[in-house]
């Protein structure tokens, strides 16, 4: 198959399997059939049937990939509008983000170490609740493997929305400002895409939450491989 | 002539995306290029250099289908099956759980501090 055909084969296998999942999470409102945790499903099982690498699958899907960055600077848009929430709130969204933020390293880090897995693997895993690029490069500069850390940061992304609602009742987190900090602290952009499910407070704290995780991660994620495994 | 409005302001935020991308590289700035877009256009939005209407539209076009874009990344996890079997399996484990005590704690920090402002406020007026 030529490549142009394979790239907007490709394309369209996400962008319908996208809008079908979408469908059927408007109709079942189930917080498992989240569409970006089914639609990835689908595709991934789609590939494997026709025996598709990952590789080949990116030759279309580098395309939507190209649109992330630009998704990401609209959440500046929530972010905007919901200034004075932001404002009146600096120092609880800073707190809550901070904290999550070393929870987020400290407890994946420690947990890994006493099962004894590598140092490879403790660096790989310590950036997880961070967005992708920068998990990265922090992954890279503790000696971890950045390809494997963005697979982490999904897993934590994925797993951060599906258990978010049980979370937030079981600890009665009823506020736009408690549930998207913790959507963003420790779901990254896909928490994001949740709390814009919420609203556009929720959305505008997730957002926060993930833009300053992300800017303290690269300052700070550095250092704490030094304390963790010194 | 709405749909190339709205296409003229998707176009406008891609442009911001690559003039982050520009200074990353140039400054060698750690954070990527969309993150560094976003800062810069709310730079130009709080002080009103830009007005909001110029970017809202094209903007919720890219939120109303957010998940869609992080699909391919998501699809790479397909790539490292083998890590995760056997003794690997407790690498999700770990991720999980770590996730979930993350959220609960970055969710009752910044909430309880929050809702004791509130509180400070109100007996304050």
């Amino acid at each position: 198959m030529n490549s142009f055909l394979l790239a907007l084969a490709m394309i369209l296998l996400t962008v319908i399997m996208y809008f079908i999942m979408n469908a059927l999470y408007v109709r079942l409102r189930s917080p498992f059939l989240v569409p970006i945790l089914t639609t990835t499903i689908a595709v991934i099982v789609t590939l494997t049937i026709f025996d598709a690498s990952y590789n080949t699958y990116m030759v279309g899907g580098k395309w939507i990939d190209a649109l992330l960055g630009p998704a990401i600077v609209s959440l500046c848009i929530p972010l905007f509008k919901q200034r004075d929430l932001i404002k009146k709130n600096l120092l609880p969204i800073a707190s809550g983000v901070v904290v999550g933020g070393v929870v987020g390293m400290v407890t994946g880090v420690l947990a890994a170490r006493l099962v004894g897995f590598s140092n490879e693997l403790l660096a790989t895993i310590l950036p997880k609740s961070i967005t992708s690029p920068i998990a990265m490069q922090i992954a890279e500069g503790l000696g971890g493997v950045p390809s494997l850390a963005t697979v982490f940061v999904t897993i934590a992304g994925l797993a951060g929305i599906l258990i978010g609602p049980q979370l937030n009742r079981l600890l009665k987190i009823d506020t736009a400002l408690g549930q998207g900090i913790g959507l963003g602290v420790a779901a990254h952009a896909i928490g994001t895409s949740k709390a814009l499910e919420y609203g556009e407070q929720e959305a505008s704290m997730s957002s926060v939450a993930m833009t300053l995780s992300a800017i303290i991660g690269a300052l700070v994620g550095p250092l704490f491989g030094f304390i963790l495994f010194p | 002539m709405k749909i190339v409005k709205t296409l003229i302001q998707v176009v406008f935020l891609y442009l911001f995306f690559m003039l982050g991308n520009f200074l990353r590289q140039w400054l060698s700035i750690p954070l990527p290029g969309s993150i560094i877009g976003l800062l810069i256009l709310w730079g130009l939005l709080s002080f009103r250099i830009i007005p909001l209407n110029w970017v809202e539209k094209g903007a919720y076009v890219f939120l109303s289908t957010l998940p869609l874009y992080l699909i391919p990344a998501t699809v790479g996890v397909m790539n490292y099956g083998h890590v995760f079997k056997g003794k690997g399996l407790l690498l999700v484990v770990i991720t999980i759980v770590s996730t979930f005590i993350t959220m609960a704690m970055a969710s009752l920090v910044s909430q309880s501090m929050a809702k004791r402002n509130e509180k400070d406020e109100v007996e304050l007026s």
